[in-house]
């Protein structure tokens, strides 16, 4: 454990500090355009902010923390030194020099692209060249976490691979295959355009290279809420984990089917035909598969502790749980958070039904509840977990730490469903400021108001949350560390190396991919969008 | 147990492999089967729509959808600007030559418009400073008819191509007069507010939104601020009419005839105050 | 754990992720078949088109030449609505559609990517520079509907929308050149 402190520290400090930032902002941008604030601030301060806040949430807040918490794994899940730590610097500076490299562009109007830069709106060279670096960091992680599993199977042949290691691994390999498709789009179309090297741009192409990065990103941000899921919550809660089997598949499922479908993010784009679109919705039928397992298996684990701490009855187990403890308390309010943000993406994966729902707020309101609410949580409860065995302190009290989680789940739940409601009307997204004299519009403004209120008990948990981990750093020194990750019912002795492994899970998810993405890039090859003419955000 | 070697993880493998590779191809090709081949010739029948041609539709090599008849068009082109903006017109002002340019502007246009770009007489634009890309259009708008003046006309007939690329390129390159803007007393709110916010109420985007140097929007949008005020009313007032109709897809022949003659006063106004 | 309940042996733990399992598959091939059956039996899609125009001579175009922009009915009684979306304008501003009949709205854009949604109505599609977007509907309720554009497009995105009248039979009446346009209000 001695090595990583600084290391994961570093990284989760980064994360956290660009999160309380981007709330300040999507307070702000919340606040501009209700009716409370509709003469506020103008159009170009306002794409400023979205942008800001999409890039610190998206890109910086996830990798950072995601490269934390998987460092901190890979040292004590395998209790082994991080190989390459100078490497991990490395990646950490260049991700910290990459976002300060997009940050400028930004707050000097020369980047209100949003974080999803869609050309030919084209911003300065210098934000994209820093989204790149930050990727480029990440990556070095992605290596790192390999090599550690790898070293460490080496070292201790036949033994399956634990749990929280082999999700961290699948992670990492999501990560570079779907950055691929964000990268490509950026060093060959996006940069050269920037750099006034070429004049127009192929945007059936750039929507598309995209759109391969586009879900496994948001997969790769999920991904550690899952792990805590399965090995973490289980030990907190006091009892075991119902099938370990079960945990790996899942994180296969996840790998296997979260890349090959992002085209269902181009459903309604006039650039593919409706073959393709089928093949990925019917594939992005499968990617529910793995989320409504972990439910079952989570939920069994769960129930196991219930038991043991005396819970009787059908649902009595439930009550006996030990919600006082912040990682069992997230874990919760992430499943019904889960469960409503799931059944928002049922709907945006039916295109007869995303049609309604496209480009509205419900979009908005999908991720921020999906993302912000159920992976960030459980970041939260991470960070609680860890923060003491980086810090070797604890928690003075842990009330702090319940009420943060609360207010974050409450905020959210309170912004994020009138939302999906003014989204079924029609409310469409990135506005700076709507025409509240229009009569349609006008229904809207209440709703837009009750979702404003979410947002500032959301920018009180955030700031409670830095408070909590910032007061750690003072607080008494830790006595014992109690033992973190779950064990299973039946811990494995042996897995069949498909289950320790990602050898032949890296072959299906090219063979997916190729059937999946081939025809829809290759007719860019055979018959290219006539390009469009760089427009430049200067 | 029997075997030990049963245990060992390759041999758990074999399984694996096969029914993992079974069940990604089962449900990939069951994909495709459905939505390249099954669903849109069904559909097509339903359209009448032969099967070839519905197949190709739903892989995207035809236009048109699977399940409806795709409409036609043989409308003839009635431009009202010739000027497309491609690279190789970009790179032709990009490559112009502003001493060919200064050339031709002491012989042509100092008359009018000042060796600097800055008129001699309100109702002549001032051309220091401004977009490139928007005087190369008005020149050549000027030369096709799309846009009509008495004295412009001939005189950009008498132009050829790269000499107007050059005299766009010199005029942009001249500087602006005055980098802090005059005070106008009181900044009107209204008049802000069009320029930032815009009024949805009329459909009107902020005047910023596109005019504001980089802000990424329409390549022959002029620059505004510190031009003369006249020229700006009575372009504004031509829009309004319609006696200028070289503005591709109506846009600004749509805001003018929405602005009142107050707001357009106080835009002038604004602008020629040397406001952004 | 030295005892194991019965429930908890391991064929027994498995045995229940199974069954759950293929409750699963039960929910996806329901979602999926659903998806399937409206696609043949309504042929429901999601916009696609794939018709390729260049975005930089669109108004050179015939199709897309201003004058020819908006509704028009063809002598086969097709209604056809063609749209510019532009930074910062739907061209034209108001479209007029009839109820109850088949409509095919056409959109293209000469700059950056725009978006479209009516609101109350399933139309929706991203308008992408190089591509002509290919709407098939039925409006199927009269009255004023919204027409916003849904992408960010650049600073004046949030002032760009348009108004569509939906006439009853009587109201929507083509001129002699098969045009119809929105009743002054």
């Amino acid at each position: 454990m001695r090595n990583v402190e600084r290391l994961c520290l570093a990284h989760l400090w980064v994360a956290f500090t660009a999160f309380t930032v981007a709330c300040v902002l999507g307070t702000w941008q919340m606040w501009v355009r209700s009716p409370l604030g509709a003469k506020v601030g103008t159009p170009s301060l306002y794409f400023m902010s979205v942008t800001a806040h999409g890039v610190s949430m998206a890109y910086v807040l996830t990798t950072f923390f995601i490269m934390g918490f998987g460092y901190f794994v890979a040292v004590t899940a395998l209790n082994r030194p991080l190989p390459g730590k100078p490497w991990a610097w490395l990646g950490f500076w260049m991700g910290l020099i990459g976002f300060v490299m997009a940050v400028i562009p930004i707050v000097m109007g020369q980047a209100s692209v949003l974080y999803t830069f869609y050309p030919p709106l084209t911003g300065s060279a210098w934000f994209y060249i820093g989204l790149v670096l930050v990727v480029a960091g990440s990556w070095i992680w992605c290596v790192l976490m390999i090599v550690a599993m790898a070293e460490w199977k080496r070292e201790n042949p036949g033994r399956p691979v634990p749990l929280v290691m082999f999700a961290t691994v699948a992670n990492a390999i999501l990560w570079l295959w779907t950055t691929a498709g964000v990268a490509t789009e950026l060093l060959f179309q996006v940069i050269p355009a920037a750099l006034g090297l070429v004049q127009t741009v192929d945007v059936g192409l750039s929507r598309t290279l995209f759109s391969w990065t586009l879900h496994a990103i948001v997969y790769f941000w999920l991904l550690p809420a899952y792990t805590a899921f399965y090995t973490l919550v289980p030990r907190a809660a006091g009892g075991r984990l119902y099938s370990d089997t079960m945990g790996r598949l899942t994180f296969i499922l996840f790998l296997l089917y979260s890349l090959p479908v992002g085209i269902h993010h181009l459903l309604m784009d006039p650039e593919h035909g409706t073959g393709m679109k089928f093949i990925q919705v019917l594939l992005t039928g499968f990617v529910t598969v793995p989320t409504l397992l972990t439910i079952f298996t989570i939920s069994a684990s769960m129930e196991i502790a219930g038991r043991l701490r005396g819970g009787r009855g059908v649902f009595g187990w439930i009550a006996a749980l030990p919600w006082e403890r912040p990682m069992v308390l997230a874990a919760g309010l992430a499943f019904v958070m889960l469960g409503f943000g799931g059944f928002g993406g049922l709907i945006n994966m039916a295109y007869g039904m995303n049609a309604m729902v496209h480009n509205t707020a419900w979009v908005t309101a999908h991720f921020h509840l999906i993302f912000g609410g159920s992976a960030v949580i459980m970041y939260f409860a991470i960070a609680y977990e860890i923060w003491p065995r980086l810090t070797g302190r604890e928690h003075a009290s842990l009330a702090p730490l319940r009420l943060q989680l609360w207010l974050w789940f409450v905020g959210m739940m309170v912004m994020t469903l009138p939302w999906h409601w003014l989204g079924l009307h029609g409310q469409w997204r990135r506005v700076a400021n709507f025409n509240y004299a229009d009569p349609i519009i006008a229904g809207w403004g209440p709703w837009v108001v009750v979702s404003f209120a979410g947002g500032l008990v959301l920018l009180a948990s955030a700031l409670l949350f830095v408070r909590n981990l910032f007061v750690l750093h003072r607080s008494p020194a830790l006595a014992l560390p109690r033992p973190l990750y779950a064990l299973a019912v039946h811990p494995p002795h042996r897995v069949p190396a498909a289950l320790n492994g990602f050898g032949l899970w890296n072959v299906l998810v090219a063979i997916l991919m190729l059937l999946a993405y081939g025809w829809p890039i290759a007719q860019f090859a055979i018959a290219p969008s006539p390009a469009a003419i760089v427009h430049r955000v200067q | 147990m029997s075997d030990p070697r049963l245990s060992e993880p390759h041999v758990l493998d074999q399984p694996w492999r096969v029914w993992a590779t079974v069940a990604v191809l089962t449900i990939v090709l069951a994909g495709a089967l459905l939505g390249v081949v099954i669903i849109p010739v069904v559909q097509g029948r339903a359209a009448g729509l032969d099967a070839f041609t519905a197949i190709c539709r739903a892989l995207g090599i035809k236009p048109g959808s699977p399940a409806q008849p795709q409409p036609s068009d043989r409308t003839p082109p009635t431009p009202v600007s010739q000027v497309t903006w491609t690279p190789e017109v970009l790179q032709v002002l990009a490559r112009a030559n502003t001493e060919r340019g200064r050339a031709k502007v002491l012989e042509v246009c100092v008359a009018c418009h000042g060796e600097q770009g800055v008129s001699v007489a309100p109702e002549f634009p001032h051309l220091n400073g401004q977009s490139g890309p928007a005087i190369y259009k008005q020149l050549h708008d000027y030369q096709s008819g799309s846009r009509v003046h008495p004295l412009m006309t001939d005189i950009a007939k008498a132009l050829d191509e790269p000499v107007i690329a050059d005299v766009a390129a010199y005029y942009a390159g001249q500087p602006k007069r005055n980098p802090n803007p005059a005070t106008l007393g009181e900044l009107p709110a209204n008049i802000v507010q069009l320029v930032e916010l815009g009024d949805p109420n009329r459909n009107i985007p902020p005047c910023a939104a596109c005019h504001r140097p980089g802000v990424g929007g329409p390549i022959e949008a002029p620059i505004l601020h510190e031009q003369g005020q006249n020229y700006l009313a009575l372009q504004l007032k031509a829009y309004a009419s319609g006696e200028r109709r070289n503005d591709v897809y109506a846009r600004m022949r749509t805001i003018a005839s929405q602005l009142t003659p107050a707001e357009i006063d106080g835009l002038s106004r604004y602008y020629a105050a040397g406001f952004r | 754990m030295t005892e194991l309940h019965p429930e908890m042996h391991e064929r027994r733990i498995l045995g229940t992720e199974l069954l759950w399992a293929f409750g699963v598959g039960v929910l996806i091939a329901l979602t999926l078949g659903m998806i399937v059956f409206t696609a043949l039996t309504m042929g429901i899609n999601p916009p696609s088109n794939v018709e390729r125009i260049d975005p930089k001579t669109l108004h050179l175009s015939g199709e897309f030449a201003e004058h020819n922009l908006g509704t028009t009915v063809g002598p086969d009684g097709s209604t056809t609505v063609r749209i510019i979306a532009t930074q910062f304008m739907f061209v034209p501003r108001c479209i007029a559609v009839p109820r109850g009949r088949l409509v095919t709205l056409r959109l293209a854009t000469p700059d950056v990517i725009h978006g479209i949604l009516i609101t109350g109505t399933n139309v929706n599609t991203m308008v992408v520079p190089g591509y002509v977007a290919q709407v098939h509907t039925e409006f199927t309720r009269d009255g004023d509907l919204l027409m916003p554009c849904h992408e960010y497009c650049g600073t004046g995105h949030s002032e760009m929308w348009a108004t569509v009248q939906v006439m009853t039979n009587d109201q929507f009446k083509p001129g002699a050149d098969g045009r119809v346009s929105c009743a002054q209000r």
